[in-house]
Formats: C-alpha cells, sequence, structure tokens
C-alpha cells in the first residue's frame, strides 16, 4: 500500500483515521497541502505533476502518524 | 431494464415480480425491532420452500446465469449507496474470487426497521442469497453481521441455520457474529475492521473490500435485502420493489414497495391520513435529504426517481413531517445526534459536526445570526468528503436540504420563537425514548 508504481500517475492521499492534525505536512509540502480550521490537511484530488514528487515524498516521510501516502493512479 | 423471463407452460410469460415481504409490519418507534407481529409467518424451512420454491444451483456451469440476471435486473444495495451489485460481484472476481460473503444486518438507522423484519420473517431467503452469492464467487464461508441487542433476530437466523444444516443443504459454512449496536457498526468499513479483530469503527481503504478485504482476500459485503433479492433472481423472479421504514404516528411501518408506487401512495399504505398530507418528508435515512411534499408526493419510490429529485433512497426511510411540525427542530435533533455517533477519528468530522449542529440547534431556537449561517457554509465545505466514511457527509447534506426545504422557516425564526419547536419530535433519536 502506498507504493506507487514507477512513473505513473501518483496522487497524495491522506488516511484520515490516522491523522492527528499536527500539519507538519503543510510545512515540508506548502504547494499540496492546505489546512483545514482545525489544522487537517486538504489536499488535490487530481495527479500530482512531475515537479511535485520530491515535496510530496517529503511529506509522506515527515508525517509523523505515517498518515501521508502516495496513491498509484489506474 | 430487461427481466429476467419465465417460461409457463412453454410460453414466454411477462417477468413475475417477486417479493421478499408480501405484509405490512408496524414497529414501536424507538430501539431494537424485534417483534414478530404475527406469530406463524416467520418462515421456516417448509413454509419458505413452499412460498418461494427450491433454489436452482448457482454454482458451477450455472456462476454466469446469476451474475448476468443481476446485471440485467440492474440490482442496486439496500444498505443506502445503492452500488450495482453485479458491478460489485465481478470487482470480487477481477481479483479472483473466493473469499468471504458478509450478510449486514446490522441496521444503524434509528428511523429503519426493514432489515430486522426481513431477517425474522424471511431468514431463509437471506441465507439463500448468501449461499447463491458463495456458489457463483467460489466463496468458502460466510458471515451475517448483526446488532448484539438484536436478540430475536439472532435466535432466528440461528434457529433457520441449523434447520439448513439438518436438511443438507449446500450452503457454505455460515457463522453469525455480533457487535454492540451503534450508528456505524453497519458502515462496510467497520464491518470488516470488527470482522478482522478491530473495533466495528470505519477505517480508510484504499482499495474496495470487493478486492482486498477479510484476511486480504475478495469479500462480498451486501444488505441483507439485497441479498433477499439475489435470492429471488436466482430464481428467475424480478427482484425490483424496495422494503422501506415509514415513520407514521411515532412508529416505525415495514412495507414492501413496487417500482410503479409514488411516495404518496407509499406513505398512505403505511397509514398515513390522506385528509392531512405532511409538508415535507425525510428521504434516506439521517444522512439522507428533506424534500417538500409538494415535490415529493408524486414521485415513484425508485432509487433513479428519487436522485434525479436531488435526494436518494438510502437506507429505505421515509419521514413525513406533519404541518405544524418544525423542520428546523427535527433536523438540529438529527444532527445533533449524528454528531453524537460519529467515530471520533476523523477531525473534520470530529470538530466539524458539532459546530455544525450548534447552528443548527441555533437556528432551530431562532438565535441564529447571519455569520452562523456563514459560517455553517464554510464548516460543511471544509466536512465534505473528508472523513473515513461518508457519515459527515450525509450529515451536511442533511442540513443542506433542510434550508431548501425549510427556507421560509429560516427567515421566520429569525423573526421570533416557533411554535413547532415545542412539539414532541417526529424523527426518533436513540437515548431520548
Amino acid at each position: 500500500m502506498g507504493k506507487g508504481r514507477l512513473g505513473g500517475p501518483q496522487r497524495l492521499r491522506v488516511d484520515p483515521v490516522a491523522c492527528d492534525g499536527i500539519g507538519i505536512c503543510a510545512r515540508v509540502a506548502a504547494d499540496l497541502v492546505e489546512l483545514d480550521s482545525w489544522g487537517f490537511p486538504i489536499l488535490a484530488a487530481s495527479a500530482l505533476e512531475k515537479g511535485q514528487e520530491r515535496q510530496a515524498k517529503r511529506a509522506v516521510r515527515a508525517c509523523p502518524r505515517r498518515a501521508l501516502l502516495l496513491q498509484a493512479l489506474e | 431494464m430487461t427481466a429476467a423471463l419465465r417460461l409457463i407452460g412453454g410460453v414466454r410469460a411477462e417477468p413475475v415480480r417477486g417479493s421478499v415481504l408480501d405484509r405490512v409490519l408496524s414497529y414501536p418507534g424507538t430501539g431494537v425491532a424485534q417483534l414478530r407481529t404475527w406469530g406463524d409467518d416467520g418462515d421456516d424451512l417448509a413454509s419458505h420452500r413452499q412460498r418461494y420454491g427450491a433454489r436452482p444451483s448457482s454454482a458451477g456451469r450455472h456462476a454466469d446465469e446469476l451474475l448476468d440476471a443481476l446485471e440485467r435486473a440492474a440490482l442496486s444495495g439496500r444498505g443506502g449507496a445503492h452500488f450495482p451489485a453485479a458491478r460489485k460481484w465481478r470487482s470480487v472476481r477481477a481479483a479472483g474470487g473466493g473469499g468471504t460473503v458478509v450478510a449486514n444486518g446490522a441496521e444503524g438507522e434509528p428511523a429503519s426497521a426493514k432489515d430486522a423484519a426481513l431477517l425474522q420473517h424471511r431468514p431463509h431467503l437471506v441465507l439463500d442469497g448468501v449461499t447463491a452469492a458463495a456458489e457463483t464467487l467460489g466463496a468458502d464461508e460466510a458471515v451475517v453481521w448483526l446488532h448484539e441487542e438484536a436478540h430475536l433476530t439472532r435466535a432466528v437466523v440461528t434457529a433457520a441455520l441449523a434447520e439448513r444444516r439438518g436438511a443438507g443443504l449446500p450452503d457454505v459454512p455460515i457463522r453469525v457474529a455480533t457487535t454492540p449496536g451503534h450508528y456505524l457498526a453497519g458502515e462496510s468499513s467497520a464491518v470488516l475492521r470488527a470482522l478482522s479483530g478491530g473495533p466495528s469503527l470505519p477505517e480508510f481503504r484504499l482499495r474496495p473490500s470487493s478486492q482486498v478485504g477479510l484476511a486480504g482476500r475478495p469479500t462480498l459485503l451486501h444488505n441483507v435485502e439485497t441479498l433477499a433479492r439475489v435470492a429471488l433472481t436466482a430464481r428467475g423472479l424480478e427482484p425490483s420493489g424496495s422494503l422501506l421504514t415509514v415513520v407514521v404516528g411515532g412508529r416505525r411501518v415495514v412495507l414492501e414497495a413496487d417500482e410503479s408506487q409514488t411516495l404518496s401512495e407509499v406513505v398512505s399504505k403505511a397509514g398515513w391520513s390522506a385528509s392531512a398530507p405532511p409538508q415535507a418528508v425525510l428521504v434516506g435515512g439521517y444522512g439522507g435529504r428533506w424534500l417538500s411534499w409538494e415535490d415529493a408526493a408524486g414521485l415513484r419510490v425508485t432509487d433513479a426517481a428519487l436522485r434525479a429529485a436531488g435526494a436518494s433512497l438510502g437506507a429505505g426511510v421515509l419521514a413525513p413531517l406533519p404541518v405544524g411540525g418544525c423542520g428546523l427542530a427535527e433536523t438540529a435533533t438529527v444532527l445533533s445526534y449524528l454528531a453524537a455517533s460519529g467515530a471520533r477519528q476523523c477531525g473534520p468530522c470530529r470538530f466539524g459536526l458539532p459546530a455544525i449542529a450548534e447552528i443548527a440547534s441555533a437556528l432551530a431556537r431562532g438565535e441564529a445570526r447571519t455569520s452562523d449561517l456563514a459560517r455553517l457554509q464554510r464548516v460543511a465545505g471544509e466536512v465534505t468528503g473528508r472523513g473515513a466514511c461518508h457519515h459527515p457527509d450525509g450529515a451536511v447534506a442533511l442540513l443542506a436540504s433542510a434550508l431548501t426545504a425549510f427556507a421560509d422557516d429560516v427567515v421566520r425564526h429569525g423573526q421570533g420563537r416557533c411554535p413547532g419547536a415545542d412539539l414532541a419530535r417526529v424523527l426518533p433519536v436513540p437515548g431520548e425514548e
């Protein structure tokens, strides 16, 4: 789970059950993550663009709750 | 829609519509629905066979026939989402088949009693559906999932299973599993999580359970009414029609409607007086939609017709609101219940629903300010689609529909106290009976 296929389109997802609204993701990936009124991440539903994947991976690694993941799109 | 055709005396007859429950049943307004109202009409195996005949096999070379028939009949899931059953089955197959069939009878909607009524009166029809699905998909086990408090339902299902074993029916092993009842205990991901040893609370899933479910294997989870309709389809009967629970006079009335009937006809059949039509009706359940009676009365009771009107058949609940009642107060009561019934797992739902419920209560009391309405819109937008399950989405949609259906009341509530707010609530909420 969470391992996108090499090269294919990917999307950043959040497991809302695991997420505690700590908000580190919004700091390391400010272009991809917005926070709502309570500090929980709002993510774009669209596929990541080429230049965004590195930032997305940084956010995935930075989450202390391991709530972020990359999903390969069909 | 092409219906299954039956050959009668070698002549092609009109498709015969199957019925899963040909009676009108009445249950108290709240609590576990466990009243077997007419002693001898709960089917044992003999009366079940007399009523429906034997179930043809769906195993081996017959496996495709049932799947194709479900597709032709466009049977949809009756737990609330109305997802096409055939598509779910094909997804299980595409993932290799096998696995488990789960019959979901954990009826969490407080206003619903149709699943309890069905299991208590037609247990063998549901179990036939379980076996037909298991045969078609190659599943090797099945589970009937119930609320722990549903004692009569459990006793009836357990007795039916013993009868079937005694008669040597070709069932896969079917067991009964239970969980303490609550609003989300029947949510599909919560069912799988509980059956995997966790709490019966929703979980985040990247892939559907039809592909990766129990023990990582494909899992077919259907509401019990869906499976009863599968059992009709397996017999060549037309599975259309819907079990409904209509809230009338403080009671929950369960009946089956066919696709030609209108909301107005169904509500009358459930005992609502034709001389005093309601002002509005809640359609689907507590995550459903309010429709004004003017808009709703003539609609046919099918998911497609209701969707075209901006609602959905959902879990089959119809709750008419009498003239004089306060739709905003009803909505506020339900939203407070929904906020308290969340799993408290996902932030937007945990923080957003209580905020929404609070504003809805202020609105009902006539104490909301213009700024509250703006805040309501913003919070609703932040909550929708953000949970592991659709609980928050349903609550937000209910409120949005109330603001439309009771738009005049919103204005009037700003001007003074609503006399209807003091009346007893029409919609049952657990813990307040």
